[in-house]
């Protein structure tokens, strides 16, 4: 291959890129969402500066992610921060877990996406909304919502709170082990749609693992839960922060 | 988080890093390599300029079994790797990889760009035959299989040991974060601190089949050269940067 057409591969490996060039629209992509209060010693101190954070309920999500273009099927669970940067409310995103690799290695090597392999699915079973996540083969989180029992007041705060900016930090080392890449990204999904909504009751439990640390932000008090259903684009991101100055 | 803390970090996420600072030592690696002929044509065009194929067409298919690597864990791997030139210089390029843990996925990509997917490979002793077999997204799409310790390698432990030190090197590719390329380099390394614990040739075969995200099959084989079987201890070092493609194209 000569030397112009590896400057346009979208990814490693040349022989079949992992993943194509974004953006990234997304089908049916259900949430659900269990919001909790924990610690906020432990929220400042996962939230890398110059972040502040924006009260001291924080949330655990699994996703359902069945059409994601040029990743597939795949689901993934994600725990999120509010937070402000420059006053703007952002949501911080501390640790993610899928279970296909081309958005494990996408999400990492263009966003920061803080993602590593584990097995997340997302289920009605009966009356419960069931969302569990195992990883190295021990379940380490389990949570569980009503199934479709209250509508939001505000169906506008919900396509505002899917559109906040979410942010990352991604760190890519250099060859020689130095930081490369040491930067705060933001991100803003674009094209919006919300299929449905619904609130109820949740809960959620978190267990000690050394390599999943959810358990890190411990669950004080729940505050419900919000199951959506969606489709959206997920677009190329912007610098918002580079610690290499 | 400080800024200080986080340019220390080794790796994302900064709540439970993938993978640590290396050098990455292995314990009892073991490996399974079946040297094949393939199309001169297929292969110019898996080989990114400035590596040059060598003139006798020959790709290693392998299996590498890994039990005890430091960071990493216990995980198994399987690829290919073509013997190039780089300036007149023998080195060795990775082409594909496919293994079954995440760590040395993600670390394998962002340090040294290994060209790396999750896949399921398998490296067994099933009755006489040392068997691999790589397994994607469901689909069988590599069988490899040589006869067990069948003969010792020529110049034994030693030969092969000193083998193991030659550069190697891999096809760096990272985004910038508005999907412009960020890092596009050839970086080389050179295995450290190998020992060799038993080495061995015999014959082998080797079934590649086509599957679009993990295209093993499009080298097809044309002759079986051989196989070869070998455990070893052994660091893997950082490395360097080769080539720079952003630089170059910027003149």
């Amino acid at each position: 291959m000569n030397k112009q057409d590896v400057l346009k591969l979208s990814s490693m490996p040349l022989q079949s890129p992992t993943y194509p060039v974004g953006p990234y629209k997304f089908f049916e992509r259900q949430y659900m969402i269990i919001n909790y209060r924990t610690d906020p010693a432990m929220i400042r101190q996962m939230l890398p500066e110059p972040l502040e954070p924006d009260g001291d309920v924080v949330s655990v999500q699994w996703l359902d992610l069945p059409d994601g273009e040029g990743f597939g099927a795949y689901s993934a669970v994600a725990q999120a921060i509010p937070c402000t940067l420059g006053g703007e409310r952002c949501t911080f995103l501390t640790q993610m877990y899928v279970d296909n690799c081309p958005p494990l290695a996408g999400g990492r090597e263009i966003w920061g996406y803080p993602m590593k392999y584990g097995i997340a699915k997302l289920d009605t079973v009966g009356d419960t909304l069931t969302g569990v996540l195992t990883y190295a083969g021990q379940t380490v989180a389990s949570g569980t919502m009503v199934y479709k029992h209250g509508s939001p007041t505000d169906p506008a705060a919900i396509e505002a709170l899917l559109k906040r900016t979410q942010v990352t930090l991604k760190l890519i080392p250099d060859i020689d082990g130095s930081p490369a890449i040491a930067q705060l990204v933001g991100t803003t999904f674009a094209d919006v749609v919300v299929k449905g909504a619904w609130t109820g009751r949740a809960r959620v439990e978190l267990i000690d693992s050394v390599n999943c640390p959810l358990a890190d932000l411990p669950v004080l008090e729940h505050t419900g839960g919000l199951h959506l259903v969606t489709d959206m684009t997920l677009p190329y991101g912007r610098v918002l922060h580079d610690y290499l100055g | 988080m400080t800024p200080e803390d986080i340019l220390k970090l080794p790796s994302m996420p900064a709540a439970a890093p993938s993978y640590p600072l290396g050098p990455y030592r292995f314990i009892n690696r073991e490996f399974m390599i079946v040297t094949y002929e393939t199309d001169p044509v297929a292969l110019r065009a898996a080989v990114p300029e400035p590596l040059e194929p060598n003139a006798d067409n020959l790709v290693l298919y392998e299996w590498i079994r890994m039990p005890d690597s430091s960071g990493f864990g216990d995980y198994t791997e399987s690829g290919i790797v073509i013997p190039c030139t780089y300036q007149g210089e023998p080195i060795n390029y990775t082409a594909q990889m496919y293994l079954d843990d995440e760590p040395p996925i993600s670390a394998g990509r962002e340090i040294w760009g290994f060209p790396k997917k999750y896949a399921l490979p398998k490296l067994v002793v099933a009755s006489d035959t040392l068997t691999g077999t790589l397994s994607y997204a469901g689909q069988t799409v590599a069988m490899g299989t040589m006869a067990y310790k069948w003969q010792e390698s020529p110049g034994g432990c030693e030969a092969q040991a000193k083998s193991m030190t030659n550069t190697s090197c891999n096809l760096k590719i990272i985004p910038d974060v508005d999907g412009s390329p960020k890092i596009c380099q050839l970086v080389a390394y050179n295995l450290e601190d190998v020992t060799v614990k038993g080495s061995w040739v015999s014959p082998a075969r080797l079934q590649l089949i086509p599957h679009v995200n993990a295209p093993v099959a499009d080298l097809p084989i044309l002759r079986i050269v051989g196989g070869k079987h070998f455990i070893s201890d052994l660091t893997l070092p950082h490395g360097r940067v080769l080539f720079d493609y952003i630089k170059d194209a910027a003149g």
